[in-house]
């Protein structure tokens, strides 16, 4: 088998390498066409060396707009014409994803019924669809061939289908959803065949027709099950020239790319398994938490895939292809499966993004990060003889406070720009926060980002420094010496949230995770959780998971409820039960003494107790601010401003980091 | 409901400085989702003008952010972007067509936002996270103070190059300058921090800086919260002070009031039907004993008498009448003419206005499907047909009106005697009484648009092919469906058997929620009103999820915990068997059943998250399911060779919106 980063036969076409960028949601679109901030997304990973890029989605027919920002295939065509033009320089093979997102769609935008194989309601929006008719299914299939023909048209390499976790086609396929008495539910496969055939025919042989396949739909007392996507493949391979093999259904859209909990390469087994059944006559692509580019290559030896998506890992680093080709994987800035700013199907359409690379989805407004510019040993001198350079002359050295994520990532851009950087830390590690919280089922892998940027500004020639406790004489001194100072002195815990709660014990988040569960009194914990986003319900997990009795304290009718961004919420809520975590939901500490706390509810004002011997903290905190009280008018980065996400301290750092390259007046 | 009367204040002008309204209807400031990039839009202004042909005194806008690091959601005006002034002129010219004056409010939503669009620290007086965003703070210095107060001005500036009458600040419930106000965020100890007078001097210094941008000619207002309804805010007694302070300046022409936090306590700010109208009404009254300004009052005024009634009693001097007017822009106009019985009266249910606000899509009314949409044109009528419609629920009722009002020939068939369909089952709870308006309302319109509307009348093929329609509209609705697991069981029946009274459940009851909104906890309620101990169940993780969309929720859940109705989440149902006869237990422990153990019944149910069985001892399970289409009619009629269409649940069941936005498009496309 080939090299990961090697060009690959696919139909009429080459694809420069065998690692794909898939469709997802970016909110990215112009109304509903494809925009200039698509084509600028797309074309970075074309630049950075994917050999396949599938773009977002488009729904084939009207009928279908599952969300706002959703393309419509029909008003797409300049978009991929510009997506197309964009790759072409670098022979990225650009296919355009197909689909209709049936029951799984949404009402709310086109105000019509949402289509299915059968009235059955979904499963997430509760809402009840249409049968189709025979007409609907006409013109579903004539909106599949109408949007290949606007595709080729545009320069495109050829389609992919979506039989995905999303997917009218898939809904067919499953019975879960299909109950229809006629043809399309004798034969659940019917329908998917007679879309390909119609694609087929407007791409003719040398265009590339691919499908997403469910085949798995995770539920097997009714729904797609491995076995009988085995059957699928076989049945559908010929018809097509790529398989991507995916999993997920009504009950789990969010297993397609699940966050740090669900283990990397999910899909090894699945997908060997299909590729096995139809004995290599078709590529097949693996997908599923692919972000090692050494997991991809060893699936590609070990003949579990042709080609390997790797989709959020190039979200985190576009240059991926680029950078593992130049024999440098180490440098591929890591994805860190945290989900937290990538996964974008929210009314609210936020940009897709990434908290380690927030320049992602933002293509067209955050400036790039400046290539790596050695420190020159010489300098043009204005007459154009070269001159030996004087320390004078050299830039001064730029002093960061601070050597969490906020502070690694202004050293990090500045070394790249060639500036000398002294970052100091008063742990006696760099990582600050991210590395601090990286503990516990689904949270190790988080540590991941810190590691990178620590290993980049070291071979940057960034001087880390730790141990070092900054005085404002210390910045003082840096001042003076006409060095540009950059705070990011990161945060320090909120006030308790009781009050007046003589004798009872209050541990603040980081301190429990970092201290270990031993570090806490004995008996059971109450977790405190008025934020309701990873860290609470990660806490009260791995604190089930050392043997304690755990009480989770949510406002919210849920257990972390901000985790709906990032696929989590449904799992984390059954994990916490299956850990026997008793939620408190609805309720806030109103009181605690020692051995108990008292829980109020947060409408009715109903109290009860719950027993606590010691309250774990996971409310918000401030700012940590000495420095920066001392010296307001300093640039300040990350969670010193307010103490926020790793995505505001990565943008805040690079910020900073540019603002002072570019000899600006650095924002306070 | 306000009782006979005729309208006595309602529509006398005043003056509001240096600004006369006509009236003192007032379409008060509310989000619509309408702008797009930043930028108001010419829906925007063709939905202001609507309000302002129909009879509103004063329209103000939607907020215009003051400021870059202010953007709490998507789809908010950028005032502070110098393009917005065209766009305001549109907006203004529209308004001004029909003689109505239109102020535009100023906005920094403050800590109570996030970064999510801006990529900028959030702004507020003290690092508080907002209790809905979450997302903490940076706490303001001198020098960004002075930048929001100069954001003030710079849109004041806009406004007034925009043709705006005055401008409202507001600083009442989603605020920067409630941030400072209040104690429970400014928790600051420089001279913006601490007593009232330092909390208050941002609001101050705002009011300083607009007025001097504004000039004479334009009219400022500044909104005001009377309750935050949250621990350690503000107060009604704060809020006098401040009314007291502001009056003072000598700068400001009018006070407008507000209740709640947007982001604590939304469900007190835009009530629903379970909040009785009037209830912020102490507001104004005591800002109005306290300062000689013009006070506006809000909170669910359906009415014009009502309304008309507020200002005789010296509660306010104008009313804001919003989600009144979204469901009717002709309001004013219907009460001015004395047809008050003609509004389309609002229902407070908050379903496609307030509960699309929050999921980022623009803002509609389940009544009027023109709301939201008035800059789109209607194609013109294509002559006059014959048409019939089968079905007088909602659906059936607003493709027939359409129809008519486009001129069309319409009979309406309905089965039963009674129109409305399932609305009039909903409407039979009590504190659901209010849906029954959008029965009442469409009801009205048909007879006074003059359709032939046969009650009572089985529509068989023959029956509507007979009355040679050149057109047919089906919306015959819905039947229950029996859930797989219930068997043939008696005790298991669904909501519509006990709302039309072929079922009546006592003793201890579990009703299973698989639809999430009103059905289930309706039901729970009636049946806890009559005795019964009730458990709602649901498989999802929340009983009655979308009351959170409509703001339901929160005086559901009061009510439940008052009535002992319990919730229980991650349920399926499993099974269910009768018991051997022996005493019913039921599912809450202990206690004498207080109905029949005849026929009692053990309900299985799976908690999914941990795979485990339960069981419910219950004299009766009553079921909130899906229910399937009633297209008997329409596999009888659809090859007749007439056109025949389907609206609503008929096509596939839904809610009430669905049925009228069909019905409507239906109607149109005739």
């Amino acid at each position: 088998m080939g090299s990961l980063v090697e060009p690959v036969a696919v139909a009429g076409w080459t694809a420069p390498s065998r690692v794909v960028f898939g469709p997802h949601v970016t909110n990215l679109a112009t109304g509903r066409a494809l925009g200039p901030r698509h084509v600028a997304y797309y074309r970075e990973r074309a630049v950075g060396g994917a050999g396949v890029v599938v773009t977002e989605t488009a729904s084939v027919h009207p009928s279908d707009w599952p969300y706002e920002r959703a393309p419509l295939a029909s008003a797409c065509t300049p978009g991929w014409e510009a997506v197309a033009e964009a790759c072409r320089p670098f022979g990225t093979l650009v296919l355009a994803s197909l689909g209709h997102s049936g029951a799984q769609g949404s009402s709310a935008y086109g105000q019509e019924a949402l289509w299915a194989p059968s009235p059955v309601a979904d499963a997430v929006s509760r809402e009840l669809p249409r049968a189709m008719e025979d007409e609907d299914v006409i013109a579903l299939v004539a909106g599949f061939a109408d949007a290949t023909r606007r595709a080729v048209t545009a320069g495109l390499g050829g389609v992919e289908v979506d039989i995905g976790p999303r997917s009218l086609l898939r809904q067919f396929h499953s019975g879960l959803t299909n109950h229809r008495a006629d043809a399309y539910g004798a034969d659940r496969l019917r329908l998917t065949r007679e879309v390909l055939a119609a694609v087929r025919a407007e791409l003719g042989a040398a265009g590339v027709l691919a499908i997403r396949l469910c085949a798995d739909e995770l539920a097997p007392w009714a729904g797609v099950t491995p076995e009988q996507a085995r059957d699928h493949v076989v049945a559908l391979a010929p018809l097509v020239d790529l398989v991507t093999v995916v999993r997920g259904g009504p009950f789990t859209t969010s297993a397609e790319r699940p966050d740090a909990h669900t283990p990397p390469v999910f899909n090894r087994t699945l997908c060997a398994e299909l590729r096995g059944a139809i004995s290599g006559t078709t590529l097949v692509a693996l997908q599923g938490s692919v972000v090692d580019p050494a997991d991809a290559q060893r699936a590609l030896d070990d003949g579990t895939a042709d080609l390997v998506e790797m989709t959020r890992a190039q979200i985190a680093d576009p240059c991926l292809v680029r950078l593992v080709r130049a024999g440098t994987p180490e440098r591929v800035r890591p994805c860190i499966r945290c989900n937290q700013a990538c996964q974008v199907r929210d009314p609210r359409n936020p940009l897709v993004s990434c908290v380690g690379e927030p320049r992602s989805g933002y293509e067209t407004t955050e400036p790039p990060v400046p290539p790596v510019v050695p420190v020159p040993s010489v300098v043009p001198h204005p007459t154009g003889t070269p001159q030996p350079q004087t320390s004078a002359a050299r830039p001064p050295t730029v002093v960061v406070v601070g050597g969490g994520v906020a502070g690694l990532e202004c050293a990090r851009v500045l070394a790249h720009a060639g500036r000398r950087v002294r970052l100091l830390e008063r742990a006696t590690t760099v990582g600050g926060m991210a590395a601090r919280v990286a503990v516990g089922p689904g949270r190790t892998p988080l540590d991941a980002l810190a590691a990178w940027l620590e290993a980049e500004c070291r071979s940057l020639g960034v001087t880390i420094e730790t141990g070092v406790d900054v005085t404002v004489a210390d910045l003082d001194r840096a001042l003076a010496a006409r060095e540009p100072v950059v705070l990011a002195t990161g945060s320090r815990p909120g006030p308790p949230p009781v009050a007046d709660a003589a004798g009872v014990v209050f541990v603040d988040a980081p301190s429990a995770l970092s201290d270990g569960a031993s570090s806490l009194p004995d008996g059971p914990v109450v977790v405190h959780d008025p934020i309701g986003g990873p860290i609470g319900v990660a806490m009260a997990e791995w604190l089930a998971g050392e043997g304690r009795a755990v009480s989770l304290v949510t406002p919210d009718p849920v257990a972390g409820t901000l985790l709906s961004a990032t696929g989590d919420l449904a799992d984390a809520n059954a994990r916490l039960q299956r850990a026997g975590v008793r939620r408190e939901l609805r309720a806030r500490l109103r009181d605690a003494k020692p051995g108990t706390a008292v829980v109020e509810h947060v409408w009715t004002g109903e109290r009860h107790e719950v027993p606590c011997a010691v309250i774990v903290d996971c409310g918000s905190r401030l700012p940590e601010e000495t420095l920066a009280a001392a010296r307001p008018d300093l640039p300040r980065a990350g969670d010193c401003v307010a103490p926020r996400t790793v995505l505001e301290a990565v943008l805040e750092g690079r910020r900073r980091a540019l603002e002072v390259v570019a000899g600006e007046v650095p924002a306070r | 409901m306000s009782g006979a009367g005729t309208i006595r204040h309602l529509f006398t002008p005043l003056r509001l400085g240096p600004v006369t309204v006509p009236n003192r209807i007032v379409f008060s400031a509310h989000l619509t989702n309408y702008a797009e990039g930043g930028m108001p839009t010419d829906q925007h202004a063709a939905y202001y003008a609507a309000r302002a042909a129909g009879g509103a005194g004063l329209v103000i806008t939607e907020e215009h952010s003051t400021h870059r690091t202010d953007w709490p959601y998507e789809k908010l005006i950028h005032g502070f972007h110098p393009a917005v002034v065209p766009g305001y002129r549109r907006i203004t010219d529209a308004v001004h067509a029909h003689g109505v004056p239109i102020f535009a409010q100023l906005n920094h939503n403050g800590g109570q936002a996030s970064s999510m669009y801006s990529r900028l620290p959030v702004w507020a007086p003290s690092p508080v996270p907002d209790p809905l965003f979450r997302e903490v703070p940076k706490a303001v210095d001198e020098a960004e103070i002075a930048d929001v107060i100069a954001g003030y001005a710079t849109v004041a500036e806009h406004c007034r190059a925009g043709g705006f009458d005055g401008v409202e600040l507001q600083c009442s419930h989603s605020s920067i300058v409630r941030g400072f106000l209040s104690p429970a965020t400014n928790q600051r100890t420089d001279r913006y921090g601490g007593p009232l007078t330092n909390r208050a001097r941002l609001l101050l210094e705002i009011v300083d800086a607009v007025r001097s941008v504004l000039g004479e000619d334009l009219a400022l207002g500044v909104r005001l919260c009377g309750d935050e309804l949250i621990e350690g805010g503000t107060t009604i007694d704060d809020a006098v002070a401040v009314a007291r302070m502001v009056a003072a300046t000598g700068k400001v022409d009018y006070l407008n009031t507000s209740i709640g936090v947007a982001t604590a306590t939304l469900f007190m700010i835009e009530a629903s039907m379970q909040v009785p109208p009037g209830y912020a009404l102490f507001v104004p009254s005591a800002l109005r004993a306290a300062v000689d300004l013009p006070v506006v009052g809000v909170g669910r005024f359906k009415d014009p008498l009502q309304a008309d009634r507020a200002i005789d009693e010296g509660v306010c001097d104008l009313v804001g009448v919003v989600r009144g007017q979204i469901a009717d822009p002709d309001f004013g106009a219907k009460a001015r003419a004395g047809q008050a019985t003609d509004i389309r009266t609002c229902l407070s249910c908050n379903q496609e206005c307030v509960g699309r606000m929050g999921l980022n899509r623009w803002l509609g009314c389940i009544e009027n499907p023109l709301t939201g949409r008035e800059a789109v044109p209607l194609p013109p009528p294509r002559g006059r047909r014959r048409v019939v419609v089968v079905g007088g629920g909602p659906g059936g009722l607003q493709a027939a009106v359409t129809a008519a009002e486009r001129g069309h020939d319409v009979v309406l068939f309905e089965r039963q005697w009674r129109l409305g369909g399932q609305v009039q089952l909903a409407a039979s709870v009590p504190s659901r009484a209010e849906l029954l308006d959008l029965v009442r309302n469409l009801a009205a319109s048909a007879r006074r648009l003059g359709v032939d509307v046969r009650t009572g009348v089985e529509a068989t093929a023959d029956l509507v092919l007979g009355a040679q329609p050149d057109a047919i509209v089906l919306a015959t609705g819905s039947r229950p469906l029996r859930p797989w697991w219930a068997g043939d069981e008696q005790r298991v029946v669904d909501v519509r058997d006990v709302l039309e009274g072929r079922a009546e459940p006592h003793g201890t009851v579990v009703v299973v929620d698989e639809l999430g909104f009103h059905q289930a906890t309706s039901v729970a309620e009636l049946l806890a009103d009559r005795g019964c101990r009730v458990e709602v169940v649901t498989p999802g993780m929340v009983v009655g999820q979308d009351l959170g969309l409509t703001l339901d929720l929160e005086t559901w859940t009061m009510k439940a915990h008052r009535k002992g109705i319990r919730e229980s989440t991650d349920l399926v149902p499993m099974g269910v068997a009768p018991t051997d006869g022996a005493a019913s237990s039921g599912s809450t422990d202990g206690g004498a059943s207080s109905g029949s153990t005849d026929g009692a019944v053990v309900l299985t149910l799976q908690h999914h998250p941990t795979g485990t069985d339960e069981h419910r001892r219950c004299d009766w399970v009553v079921v909130a399911v899906h229910p399937q289409v009633d297209d008997e009619l329409w596999r009888a009629l659809r090859h007749c060779g007439q056109p025949v269409h389907r609206v609503g649940d008929c096509l596939a069941p839904r809610r009430a919106h669905a049925a009228v936005v069909e019905g409507h498009r239906v109607a149109v496309s005739l």
